[in-house]
């Protein structure tokens, strides 16, 4: 069955055209038809990346809005191939935010888009878009059948110990607040495909799964089942992320609040979009970019990254805890895959903890399934790249067989 | 909250006036997605609006609500430039000149012939009568008023104001475009003042009589009234911030239109705007400011 699965963001629209089937499932032979991302949406000269049929292009164009962007993306496949718009059988649709209404990816119908709309007062941040992307893709293939995979579902295992705040429990009650947790398809398929490795499936083992990219999180994985995370009721808690706080003590917010007499609106953005790597360093929030500069001795950049290693070590060695020991950490994301001097910082010192790289192996991986912990590491370590459009391909596939979910 | 997803979302813009009103609006509009067109009346005008625009931009960056990136993809979204026929092809024109009537119904009239017959035309006065304006534009039940109280960006209440020929189609669909904006519509019929100012200005009168009678002194009354009811500024504060030559116009305008003795100008406000003493813009009024330039 050919799927499209679309994940779109504020300003971008990524997609890939996935062929898959239960067969493929086993098989883990599932083929990737093309894939692509739109750029820079709402501008005139938005930047439109495309992979089908062994070809790469990139363009530029005028795209308004996200009806256009996924208008692209169906046309782009149909021209590059021997598709037809009407063969796609199936879209998955990346939703962050599922509320405590979903525990796994589902096919959308009014009720269930009436739950996504009644979210967005939960991530006013991601689903607007989300859903921006599903309406213009509705419109567009009306016969497909759609299906919403949350970045929630995954970590609604969580235990109540695990997700309640210390506020009064009311607001529980009235408002719903509470750790969510996000990420969470990242955080599944790297614990599918470690498993997978050696012929096992994720209940098979205690994983720590690491998924540093522009945001980043951890989460403990007890045989299959996530019972810690470090995002929250948002994505703001936990690590430090590219302009996103991470932990602070709201107390210093509130601090902040009432001495620079901010508004809400400016508050959160300020903890979403100038904090962070970017709001530490003050150069960027790119750690690319933060590694040059701390090289070359720049003091605020290693500030940045010290903190943002530091904060990962602390959440590894809180859920070595919670899980009583692990299996495997394993590194995912745009920094986890392929940043090796920030993964050894991380690690380094956890020998008592049973965590020990083997460095020459570290250095080499970057962007590919690897081993980097030494022969004698009790916990393994492993660089697994993500690939969240694979599982929600094949979720979306589940729900239209109205197969069982893993 | 309240998000829009249906397709009949406005999607462009014309404000057509690029003095503080205009260029607020113009970026509350691009702040949610809108293609504007700023037209100003000459070259060296919409310069001047231009710069507005990105000190707005600027200032708002220093407060971190926006990210340079924001700041450019807002920036994009709104071309300036001073043809009022680029006017036409709209969704919506938004009128935000100085208010003289002559002025305002030349330019309603070529807008009509300019813009589809569809095309709601809303105007920003807050003295001139709509339903007058409403006849120049040829158009009286597609004209409706909308009052955005100073600044534009930061105030989350906009007053729709219905003409005598403004049908409720009209009304409704402005109501969504403020909504759309991120603003609370409320519905007022054309009358002096509307609610905002109506009920504000008096209160800001009395405030002055107070410290004329020298009950308290203005630091006084302002820490009393905005500790007191939780606002936001104490209302000679807020006055300096309107313009003391404003808030003096606007006391007499409700004096005139509705011959309350209620609204007669307290003298020492007279005095003051005779001394030249008009608040924020000229470094002094009930408080002292810091010159801007």
């Amino acid at each position: 069955m050919e799927i499209l699965v679309l994940n779109s963001g504020s300003s971008s629209l990524k997609f890939q055209l996935i062929e898959t089937s239960p067969e493929q499932i086993e098989a883990d032979s599932d083929r990737v038809r093309a894939r692509g991302v739109v750029e820079k949406i709402g501008s005139g000269e938005a930047i439109i990346s495309i992979e089908a049929g062994g070809k790469k292009t990139k363009t530029s164009e005028e795209v308004l809005e996200h009806r256009d962007a996924v208008h692209i993306a169906a046309s782009c496949l149909q021209s590059s191939g021997d598709l037809e718009q009407d063969q796609i059988e199936g879209v998955g649709h990346r939703i962050v935010h599922g509320g405590e209404q979903f525990t796994q990816s589902v096919l959308i119908d009014d009720e269930v888009l009436q739950h996504i709309q009644e979210a967005i007062e939960l991530a006013p941040l991601h689903n607007p878009h989300n859903l921006k992307g599903y309406l213009a893709a509705r419109e567009m293939l009306p016969r497909a059948k759609h299906a919403a995979v949350f970045d929630t579902s995954f970590h609604q295992t969580l235990p109540r110990h695990a997700f309640l705040y210390g506020l009064p429990y009311v607001f529980y009650d009235r408002l719903r607040v509470r750790r969510y947790g996000f990420h969470g398809t990242s955080h599944r398929y790297v614990a599918y495909r470690y498993a997978r490795l050696f012929g096992k499936t994720r209940r098979d083992y205690k994983l720590i799964t690491c998924h540093l990219g522009n945001g980043c999180s951890v989460c403990a994985i007890d045989h299959g089942r996530s019972v810690d995370t470090s995002m929250g009721f948002t994505p703001l808690e936990g690590l430090l992320m590219g302009t996103r706080a991470g932990d602070v003590d709201p107390a210093a917010v509130l601090h902040v609040m009432a001495k620079e007499e901010l508004t809400l609106h400016e508050v959160s953005s300020l903890l979403n979009k100038h904090s962070g790597l970017y709001g530490l360093s003050g150069i960027s929030n790119d750690m690319r970019q933060l590694i040059e500069q701390s090289e070359k001795g720049n003091d605020r950049a290693r500030a940045a990254i010290d903190v943002f290693c530091y904060r990962v070590k602390k959440y590894i060695g809180a859920y070595l805890a919670t899980l009583n020991g692990a299996d495997a950490v394993l590194f995912t994301g745009g920094i986890g895959e392929n940043a090796p001097s920030v993964r050894a910082q991380i690690c380094d010192g956890l020998d008592s903890l049973g965590i020990v790289l083997d460095p020459a192996k570290n250095k080499a991986a970057q962007g590919e399934i690897c081993r980097i912990s030494s022969d004698d590491s009790a916990c393994q370590v492993w660089v697994i790249p993500t690939n969240e459009e694979l599982l929600i391909a094949r979720d979306t596939l589940r729900c239209i067989l109205g197969l069982p979910h893993p | 909250m309240v998000v829009r997803l249906e397709n009949k979302a406005i999607r462009s813009v014309a404000v057509i006036g690029g003095g503080t009103m205009g260029v607020g609006i113009a970026r509350v509009a691009a702040g949610r997605d809108i293609a504007v067109y700023l037209c100003e009346k000459d070259a060296p005008a919409a310069g001047d609006s231009s710069e507005a625009l990105a000190r707005e931009l600027d200032y708002e960056m220093s407060r971190w609500s926006l990210t340079a990136s924001e700041k450019e993809a807002v920036s994009r979204r709104i071309r300036v430039g001073f043809e009022i026929s680029d006017a036409a092809g709209a969704d919506l024109v938004i009128e935000t000149v100085s208010e003289n009537f002559e002025l305002k119904s030349r330019l309603f009239t070529a807008l009509d012939a300019i813009c589809d017959k569809s095309i709601i035309f809303i105007t920003n006065t807050s003295t001139l009568s709509i339903s007058e304006l409403a006849a120049a534009s040829r158009r009286a039940d597609r004209f409706v008023g909308l009052h955005f109280l100073n600044p534009a960006t930061r105030t989350a209440v906009v007053e729709v104001i219905r003409g005598l020929a403004t049908s409720d189609a009209t009304v409704a669909a402005v109501k969504d475009f403020s909504r759309q904006l991120g603003k609370t519509p409320i519905e007022v019929f054309e009358y002096p003042g509307y609610v905002t100012t109506r009920v504000m200005l008096p209160m800001i009168n009395e405030a002055i009589h107070v410290v004329m009678e020298g009950v308290a002194s203005a630091e006084d009354v302002d820490t009393a009234m905005k500790l007191g009811y939780n606002l936001e500024a104490g209302p000679l504060a807020l006055a300096d911030r309107m313009g003391l030559d404003e808030v003096m116009h606007w006391m007499e305008h409700l004096f005139r239109e509705l011959g309350d003795l209620k609204y007669r100008p307290c003298p020492l406000l007279r005095k003051m705007v005779r001394a030249g003493r008009l608040g924020v813009k000229s470094g002094e009024g009930f408080f002292r400011y810091e010159k801007a330039e």
